[in-house]
């Protein structure tokens, strides 16, 4: 009897609910959450970096020596540490001497630098003092010219090795016709890069070019002076000498001097890297034929910044896009920037460095 | 309390038909519609989930797409750099000839014509390229509003500074406006000499919406539905409706949530309402459908159902009432017979012929009835038979004729001076008056009944002197026994016998004998008169319709049968079928009555009068 009671209590519960939410309708516009995504993963990745608040991390670049090329490298170096908000501490070593370079390491190490990019002189003697700073939590990088593998967490080049070294030895060949005897004026005979530029210079002329003949390597130390006594050498010691190349930045402005003094245009032609800057008089008056090279602020900037990526956790990876560098490439532990740059006379004035 | 226990009183005083169908709606229409609502609503809530989930989803990826599609769009400066001649261009200073800054603005617009105006971008409308001073155009539409002048001026102070992000400029931001108003976005970009570190200039692409429409028109192909971008402030720089393009969603602060979605609950009609907010672009994707088309399918099964339902509760119901009437009508007319029953009306009613429980019931009734009737009818007759019995012996005894011819006989022995006689004769005749004036009882001493019948008999001799003799034989064995005999029971055949007799005979012999006899219906020893006479005897039609008389109960004859079936009646009432009277005749021979009373001694023979006397009182 009770029981029955209630369900008449409940059958009347519910009809005036029914009439009740029946009338409930209108009013004034709201909103009911029916569903809610949870962060949209899109562009999450992007975000995180830069959302996060960096720590304002001091980086040490460290240059074979100071010249035109490596202060042009340092003002791109600079324009980065603006950019992403980090100390540079740009060591410039007093000489080529790889002594002198671990002396600028040691200098950064003492400063407590967060990490060491360096372009090395020699790729064994710096390996021990790179090792003491990693031990220090110092993260390596070399960019420029490498060291041996162990002693850096990757390599910032420039350029492919065999297809700048291939590539000069094609510029020299279209200017001097092929044929006739050539000198190589590089850096310094122990330094990594431009050695295995030659090695691939070497090699392009033994595929294509048979009639051409390298005479001598010559080393310039990448000082001015030295350069250019090493080039009027070169003319005076190789009467039949058709072309000089040079792999690094005094080589060619010095040979260009040499042809110049020595009333050579025409007779012996003049390529290889160098800056715009140089070569630009000699590119116009015709002492020399090309010039070679890629920006060096982009390699200062793009050095920085892989530096502070890599004390962020993040390492650079294939076709990358960098900021105000463009897409990167990545083969093992080596960076490759971007493709070489030939200036000539026709547009040697669009460059500023 | 009290009110509880009104409701109580109330529902138990309810009709049973009533609460039947109560029970029939409590137990299938209440869960039944419960369980309609519950599935409906449980359903489309599914529905709604599912969509609000989903819709996000399609927009985040329509939202990826549409950023993917500009970011491929914001890549096209770079192909600037494929051209080492239209980086010169750009790179080139200011201070030139008039005739060489216009053959470099020809090769540049000629150069951004071909390369983005051409097959693989129909989507741009126009590209305007702004550097160091030098305005280049190439457009595919007629416009008006973008110079060097004019357009650019609110971002010039952005220009100074190197930003690879591109920015997306909407229409109401700029004076740009093409032929037929053509709904555009355009993109700023700046061109990045990543060689020398300097900006060459910045880039402006218009882009038509319609790449927006083929990727949202690949997710969403339902006309109901509106889907629309939005920046920020709510400005729609995409609308599926074209008219819409430009104008603003002034709800866009109140949305709830940005990243899901939600249902609009106000007036007009309700809307599933998703979003997704681009965070690369700031743009808001809303796709907005009215619920009804959502949920048309299932409004269309839930009307069904609901029709369905309806029908299936009104045929149950009709059943219900049926159903419920079926068991309460019968047992509303036997109510009916009951309450008749109580007034005294034994009717028999046979239309309640049901094999259920009712029916049975209705059958006991019935028989119950029946055998209540006959009981009456049979106690009935039997009053209405002592009662005639009675009248008849009282009639009998104060017979005018008999006291007439008495006291005339007494007359002649006055005359006659026959003293004795005389004085024998009131004797006889006052004792026979208060033999039957001074019991009532019904039930009297055999021999006062002998003695009565001898009173009369001598009486009679008195009269008819010669003409009439008889005798008595009183078994011995019955004047030892103390037994009783019901009243007036042998004057009526006596009276029978002298009245046939005297009119045939000379002289007419009546023997009365009293015995005992062993009787094989009752299967005891049995008191029984026989009163033989020599009368006319009884013809044997005449026999047969008096024995016929004495079977049948009835009454109505008031002849000469009446006295025997009278007497009979009595005997069989009191004593039952066993006892009574018979006949036995010879056609004018004479004539043998026999009648057998049980042998009851006094006390029995008493009680069971006043037994039956009391009981006949009570229920009168």
């Amino acid at each position: 009897m009770i029981a029955r009671i209630r369900a008449w209590r409940f059958f009347w519960i519910f009809l005036a609910l029914a009439v009740v939410s029946a009338c409930g309708r209108g009013g004034a516009d709201s909103y009911k959450v029916i569903y809610e995504m949870e962060n949209p993963s899109a562009s999450a990745e992007d975000g995180v970096a830069a959302d996060s608040p960096a720590p304002h991390y001091r980086i040490g670049v460290v240059p074979k020596l100071s010249n035109t090329y490596f202060d042009v490298v340092k003002q791109g170096a600079q324009e980065a540490a603006w950019d992403i908000d980090v100390e540079l501490l740009y060591k410039v070593p007093a000489s080529t001497d790889p002594q002198d370079q671990i002396e600028a390491i040691r200098d950064l190490m003492e400063q407590k630098v967060d990490a060491i990019a360096v372009s090395a002189n020699d790729p064994q003697a710096l390996v021990p003092v790179l090792g003491e700073a990693k031990q220090m939590g110092i993260k390596i990088i070399t960019w420029d010219a490498d060291t041996e593998p162990e002693a850096r967490e990757f390599y910032v080049n420039m350029v492919d090795p065999e297809t700048l070294g291939r590539h000069l030895i094609d510029t020299l060949a279209w200017s001097i016709g092929e044929k006739g005897e050539f000198a190589i004026m590089t850096a310094s005979l122990s330094a990594a890069n431009q050695n295995e530029w030659i090695k691939w210079m070497k090699a392009q002329r033994q595929e294509y070019y048979p009639n051409m003949k390298l005479v001598e390597i010559v080393p310039t130390d990448d000082a001015p002076d030295k350069a250019y006594d090493a080039a009027k050498e070169l003319l005076k010691k190789h009467p039949n000498l058709r072309g000089i190349v040079g792999n690094a930045s005094v080589g060619p402005p010095a040979a260009a001097q040499a042809v110049k003094e020595a009333d050579a245009a025409g007779r012996i032609s003049v390529v290889g890297l160098s800056t715009p800057n140089l070569m630009r008089g000699y590119l116009h008056e015709g002492y020399a034929q090309t010039a070679t090279l890629w920006s060096p602020k982009k390699l200062g900037y793009l050095t920085v910044v892989l530096a502070r990526n890599l004390l962020l956790g993040q390492t650079p990876y294939d076709d990358q896009p960098v900021e105000k560098v463009g897409n990167i490439r990545v083969n093992g532990d080596m960076i490759i920037m971007g493709a070489p740059l030939d200036f000539t006379k026709d547009n040697v004035d669009q460059y500023d460095f | 309390m009290i009110s509880r226990l009104r409701e109580r009183l109330k529902l138990r005083n309810t009709r049973l038909s009533s609460k039947l169908i109560m029970t029939y709606l409590l137990l299938t229409v209440i869960p039944m519609s419960l369980l309609g609502y519950v599935t409906y609503t449980q359903f489309t809530r599914s529905i709604e989930e599912q969509i609000g989930e989903y819709m996000p989803r399609f927009l985040n990826q329509a939202n990826s797409n549409i950023e993917q599609r500009l970011m491929e769009l914001a890549s096209l400066p770079d192909l600037l750099f494929n051209s080492d001649d239209m980086i010169a261009i750009l790179r080139r200073d200011e201070e030139q000839s008039v005739s060489d800054r216009n053959k470099d603005l020809f090769s540049l617009n000629s150069y951004m014509s071909r390369t983005y105006l051409g097959g693989s971008n129909p989507d741009v409308l126009a590209v305007f390229l702004l550097s160091k001073n030098r305005f280049f155009q190439s457009s595919k539409v007629a416009y008006t509003g973008f110079d060097r002048d004019q357009a650019i001026a609110p971002y010039r102070y952005e220009l100074s500074n190197l930003v690879e992000k591109p920015k997306i400029i909407l229409p109401s931001e700029t004076g740009l406006r093409f032929q037929n108003d053509v709904p555009y976005i355009l993109i700023m970009k700046q061109i990045a000499d990543t060689d020398n570190r300097r900006i060459l200039g910045t880039m402006f692409i218009a882009v038509q919406l319609t790449f927006i429409d083929r990727i949202l028109h690949d997710f969403e192909k339902n006309d109901k539905a509106d889907l629309w971008v939005m920046n920020g402030k709510g400005e729609r720089l995409y609308h599926t409706d074209p008219e819409m393009i430009g104008t603003f969603d002034a709800e866009i602060d109140r949305y709830p949530i940005r990243n899901g979605s939600f249902r609009t609950t106000g007036a007009g009609p309700q809307r599933l309402v998703s979003v997704t907010e681009s965070a690369e672009l700031g743009w808001v994707f809303v796709h907005s459908i009215p619920l009804k088309y959502l949920t048309e399918k299932t409004d269309l099964v839930r009307n069904v159902t609901v029709f369905a339902f309806i029908g299936v509760v009104l045929v149950t119901a009709i059943l219900a009432v049926v159903l419920s009437l079926n068991i309460t009508r019968p047992l509303k007319k036997l109510s009916r017979l009951m309450k008749n029953a109580e007034m005294g009306h034994f009717q028999v009613d046979h239309s309640l012929q049901s094999r259920d429980e009712v029916g049975s019931l209705a059958r006991s009734f019935n028989s119950m009835i029946t055998t209540t009737r006959e009981l009456i009818q049979t106690n009935y007759r039997i009053e209405i038979r002592q009662k005639e019995a009675e009248l008849y012996a009282l009639q009998s005894q104060i017979n005018p004729h008999f006291i007439y011819n008495t006291l005339e006989t007494i007359g002649m022995a006055v005359e006659e001076r026959e003293t004795e006689t005389v004085v024998d004769m009131v004797t006889l005749l006052g004792r026979m008056l208060r033999f039957s004036v001074g019991n009532k009882a019904k039930s009297v001493p055999l021999t006062d009944e002998v003695q009565h019948i001898r009173d009369y008999l001598t009486i009679q001799k008195y009269r008819f002197e010669d003409r009439l003799t008889f005798d008595i034989q009183l078994g011995t064995d019955i004047e030892r026994e103390n037994l009783y005999s019901p009243k007036f029971i042998l004057q009526p055949i006596v009276e029978n016998a002298i009245k046939h007799g005297l009119e045939t005979r000379k002289v007419l012999d009546i023997q009365i004998g009293i015995g005992k006899e062993m009787s094989f219906r009752s299967g005891k020893q049995d008191v029984v008169y026989r009163i033989r006479d020599n009368g006319p005897g009884i013809p044997a039609e005449r026999m047969a319709e008096l024995e016929e008389a004495l079977r049948s109960d009835t009454h109505i004859d008031k002849d000469s049968g009446f006295g025997l079936s009278n007497v009979n009646a009595r005997i069989v009432l009191m004593h039952g079928p066993e006892y009574g009277i018979q006949l036995h005749s010879i056609y004018g021979k004479g004539t043998e009555v026999i009648v057998r009373i049980p042998a009851l001694n006094g006390m029995e023979g008493l009680a069971e009068s006043e037994g039956m006397d009391k009981s006949r009182g009570e229920e009168e």
